[in-house]
């Protein structure tokens, strides 16, 4: 179908209407925000909190005592990611692959948890996790006294806990797509399961992998209240340490730096992921969800 | 006195110059436990009508009626800290004048500026410690108390040394706010399963190292944590000084490992037995003994902080008359007295402590000895903006 | 066509199989069991008779009761009903607009598109909750003294002031989901099957009529997929709601959370558990409704199928 030179112009009046809202909405509540913390961060802190105008590279050479804090959140990160890694995708394939009827309810129920409050489950955390809950019994079958709340342990049961589903969601849409045929023939040339696994399955839902990858990730590393509920203070993330520099010790500039280098670290490891992904031979989009 | 002058006082006392006594005496820190005498029950400086039981109950519309022909409207927000008022009180408060008091509890001194220099937090009365009013005056975030709106509060009643801590600036009689309570910073522990004697923040501090480990708190707060950090050392609880601050921070990271918990959330861990030892405030120390006598409030011997809260209005509030209403209500001595049964700290009001019932009044934790108190000292107000032991407290955090 | 393998060989991948099978059930039941005992927990604990959550002493459903009737409770949960259903619509609205014009767009404006989507999924909570407030402190503060002299020049009376509040939550919450949105719909719309769209246009179908006749059906998955995100995402919100909210109008997150601080009682558990009793029943239905409907719609098929069968050669 051709378009006349009105048409054209009516088709492009018609694409920007069609992308002026979000456009409107991300320039206001996202790029100008993000242009206050980057202004921000060059400048310095008043006497009592806040933002004084100023131009300095202070804050950003002040960055490394806050890695700590920032390697914590990697290392929980890169550990909670695999672990749900490890946890879901055999559900997921199960899921998938086995469930037969029952699969669209059991996929439902992983989601059914989100519907209660996150706050009210990780606090159901404190409860089974203190000690009236789990240590009470290691230690009535003799395993004695076991700390198991305000541990990294705790943080890292916390997290897997919540964001499980975000992992199991796009492995279940990935390897629901896969074509039987393609397992029932590799079954068929006689190759066995884990190297059907290995050659057949693993490779076709890479994109959910990725997806899945990315989901936990990222927000693991802004996270700060699984640290704050079950970590008690003593585990600390880099989101722990944005929520200090700016409601505690009020240190706005400084607090926008890290901020500004959070966001960065995350992308560059965003788009380190979906190249090194796609590099498996796909050339279609990788979408997130 | 001025900073100025309590800086050279302070060195002197550093220096050696004069013994802590003297120090104490002199810079007003001391007068601590002077203060503290006139205020306990059973001094010259209460009334002399004080019924031996207690005039309490719940306060009613005999005991305070809303201003006539003022528009209260509908709402009024109260940030303030946790476990701090009686609902009862807030309760009354709505039935008496049909406005509905929405609670905003609180961390830390430090969290509510930072909302405050954020701005927009809508917030209408609040209630900050004694050492914020230099900062909250000086950037304008209070409003100056108009006392003909408070007919029920006579300032003379009250403490003049706690008092003080809320003029701005000092000496001017202008007064920001006035007194809920005071109190101090100790630690409470379980003597069902602590059985070493516990008297000084340095047991404190080398039992979590040692007997207890894992099972101490310490608050999530760098005036009081880093503070009696401090005091372990024998240092003064408001110290600023780059060395000292350095040995404090060498504790609290050695000691780090060994909390159960960096919080001031501690009655849960403490109810749940998670935690044995925790460093505590008066009203929580009082209230955790009432429901669980085997927990005993400590003041370190070593020193401490002793503390105000005050009632205040913010600045450019909405809801203005409501306010001040609201602080009218807490002036009448029998609704701080019913108040206090709930919270379970110290009053200020001398007619407020005359309402109290004996045994309130002979409660030690929340009426502790003066002798108690003579080493506790006041948190200046330069450490609610000090730059060394904000980053002191953060670098504490992340380790 | 397949080539076999031998018999014997197929049987052994078949029983290893079934013990594969049930160490995947295994593996199932587990983790739903690791899903659900915290909220079997919280359920539990609704029921308390004591005051405190964390020690059970006996049944009772005063909590509910106690729920029910708190202003301050349901008010929250309203709100956070309100500012769930407010960005659901807004983020399905605009995210699906934005994906399909950005079908239509040239490279680099996708690019540059996709690389602030990108940012903005990524960004952490905290990071946006802080940035945003400062911007609507300042937006505001610049904002509302302008309309006060608009509307005083006008002599239209009291200016209206504008704060913070469910808006500025809505408005929060929507970037995030919107980004959200229009990545599923452009996923989708890249699957798509474009013979379709294209047969539409050669029977003389009006663009409008192709998109909402053709397009949008095939799109309907992934539109509801995210408004359902969409919805859960800003309901279960905390870090960002607890920034950008107004004084006075919590959401059901904010509620709790200041309720941990001022001591968890079992009434917040009796919210959470009607909330996911609310939940779960309309999944239930809407499940029984769609099994209805497919069925109904695999008879028809079965139907046609018979006739097909009768007709063809």
């Amino acid at each position: 179908m051709t378009r006349t030179g009105t048409g054209r112009w009516r088709s492009t009046f018609a694409t920007v209407l069609l992308l002026l809202p979000s456009a409107t909405w991300y320039a206001l509540l996202l790029l100008v925000p993000l242009v206050i913390l980057f202004v921000f961060s060059f400048g310095g802190r008043a006497p009592e909190g806040g933002y004084l105008p100023d131009f300095t590279f202070a804050n950003y050479r002040e960055l490394p005592t806050r890695s700590t804090a920032f390697i914590n959140a990697l290392w929980m990160a890169t550990g909670g990611t695999i672990l749900c890694l490890l946890v879901g995708f055999p559900l997921a394939y199960y899921l998938a692959t086995r469930a037969g009827a029952g699969r669209t309810l059991l996929l439902v129920l992983v989601i059914v948890p989100f519907w209660t409050s996150f706050l009210i489950r990780t606090y159901a955390w404190l409860t089974i996790l203190g000690n009236n809950g789990i240590p009470a019994w290691l230690d009535a079958l003799g395993f004695g006294h076991v700390v198991l709340l305000n541990t990294p342990f705790a943080v890292l049961l916390g997290i897997v806990y919540n964001y499980l589903p975000l992992m199991v969601f796009p492995l279940y849409v990935s390897l629901e797509r896969l074509d039987k045929r393609l397992l029932e023939a590799s079954k068929d040339l006689g190759a066995g399961r884990w190297a059907t696994f290995r050659q057949v399955t693993l490779p076709l839902c890479s994109a959910g992998l990725l997806s899945g990858v990315i989901l936990v990730f990222i927000p693991i590393m802004g996270e700060y209240i699984i640290p704050a509920l079950l970590g008690g203070g003593k585990v600390f993330f880099i989101g722990n340490a944005l929520v200090d520099l700016f409601l505690q010790s009020r240190n706005w500039p400084f607090g926008s730096a890290a901020a500004i280098v959070l966001i960065l670290v995350i992308l560059a490891a965003v788009t380190v992921y979906l190249r090194v992904g796609s590099r498996g031979g796909q050339t279609r989009e990788i979408s997130l969800l | 006195m001025d900073r100025a002058q309590f800086q050279n006082l302070y060195d002197d006392f550093r220096l050696g110059r004069i013994d802590r006594r003297t120090f104490l005496k002199a810079s007003g820190l001391g007068m601590a436990a002077a203060i503290i005498a006139a205020c306990t029950p059973g001094s010259s400086a209460a009334p002399s009508a004080a019924p031996s039981a207690a005039a309490g109950g719940e306060p009613t519309s005999a005991d305070w009626s809303p201003p006539k022909g003022v528009d209260l409207g509908k709402t009024l927000y109260i940030t303030t800290w946790p476990n701090y008022h009686n609902p009862r009180t807030i309760e009354i408060f709505t039935e008496l004048t049909g406005v509905k008091v929405e609670l905003n509890p609180l961390g830390s001194n430090e969290e509510m500026l930072a909302k405050l220099l954020i701005g927009g937090t809508g917030w209408d009365v609040l209630v900050p410690t004694n050492y914020t009013f230099e900062t909250y005056g000086s950037k304008g975030l209070l409003e100056q108390l108009d006392t003909a709106k408070l007919p029920n509060l006579d300032l003379s009643r009250y403490d003049q040394k706690l008092l003080a801590n809320s003029e701005y600036p000092k000496g001017s009689g202008h007064h920001y706010g006035f007194n809920k309570d005071w109190g101090t910073t100790g630690f409470t522990y379980n003597k069902k399963h602590v059985t070493k004697p516990m008297t000084s923040w340095k047991d404190f501090f080398d039992l979590a190292q040692t007997d207890y480990s894992g099972k101490v708190t310490i608050h999530d707060y760098q005036l009081t944590s880093i503070g009696n950090a401090l005091v372990y050392y024998g240092y003064s609880f408001n110290s600023v000084d780059a060395a000292e601050l350095a040995k404090a921070e060498e504790l609290l990271i050695k000691v780090k490992p060994h909390l159960f918990a960096i919080t001031s959330d501690y009655q849960p861990p403490m109810r749940a037995e998670d935690a044995w030892v925790a460093m505590t405030w008066t009203n929580d120390g009082a209230q955790l003994h009432a429901d669980i006598p085997d927990i005993e409030y400590v003041i370190g011997s070593d020193g401490g902080e002793i503390w105000s809260d005050f009632y205040a209005v913010v600045a450019g509030t909405e809801h203005r008359e409501a306010a001040y209403a609201f602080l009218d209500f807490m002036a009448v001595p029998k609704v701080q007295a019913f108040d206090a049964s709930f919270h379970k700290a110290p009053l200020v009001d001398s007619a407020g402590i005359a309402l109290q019932s004996d045994e309130v009044r002979g409660n030690k934790i929340t009426y502790p000895d003066a002798a108690q108190l003579s080493k506790l000292e006041f948190g200046t107000a330069e450490l609610l903006t000090n730059e060394a032991r904000a980053e002191v407290w953060a670098r504490f955090k992340s380790a | 066509m397949t080539v076999p393998a031998a018999a014997p060989q197929r049987a052994a991948i078949d029983r290893a199989g079934s013990w594969v099978d049930r160490g995947f059930r295994l593996q199932a039941a587990v983790l739903y069991l690791f899903l659900y005992v915290p909220i079997g927990l919280v359920v539990l604990f609704s029921f308390n008779a004591g005051d405190r959550t964390g020690e059970l002493r006996g049944l009772s459903l005063r909590w509910y009761q106690r729920a029910l009737e708190d202003p301050f409770a349901m008010g929250a949960l309203q709100n956070s009903l309100i500012v769930g259903a407010w960005t659901a619509l807004i983020a399905t609205t605009f995210g699906t607009l934005a994906a399909l014009a950005l079908q239509r767009t040239s490279r680099s404006v996708r690019a540059v598109f996709d690389a602030i989507t990108y940012v903005a999924i990524i960004i952490p909570g905290i990071v946006i909750g802080i940035a945003t407030l400062i911007f609507f402190v300042n937006a505001f503060g610049w904002l509302n003294p302008q309309l006060a002299a608009v509307w005083s020049a006008a002599g239209l009376g009291a200016p209206p002031t504008i704060g913070t509040g469910l808006h500025t939550i809505i408005a929060a919450h929507a970037l995030f989901t919107m980004a959200i949105v229009s990545v599923l719909v452009r996923a989708r719309l890249a699957g798509m099957d474009r013979s379709l769209t294209e047969a539409s246009f050669d029977l003389f179908a009006s663009p409008f009529r192709t998109f909402v006749q053709v397009t949008l059906p095939q799109l309907r998955p992934a539109i509801i997929t995210g408004a359902l995100l969409a919805f859960t995402f800003s309901f279960d919100d905390y870090v960002i709601a607890s920034f950008v909210a107004g004084p006075g109008k919590p959401t059901l997150p904010m509620y709790v959370f200041s309720s941990i601080r001022r001591g968890i009682t079992p009434e917040i558990n009796a919210i959470a558990s009607m909330v996911l009793t609310v939940t779960v029943t309309m999944l239930i239905v809407v499940g029984l409704i769609y099994r209805r409907s497919s069925r109904i719609t695999a008879a028809q098929r079965a139907a046609e199928g018979a006739d097909a069968e009768v007709t063809a050669p």
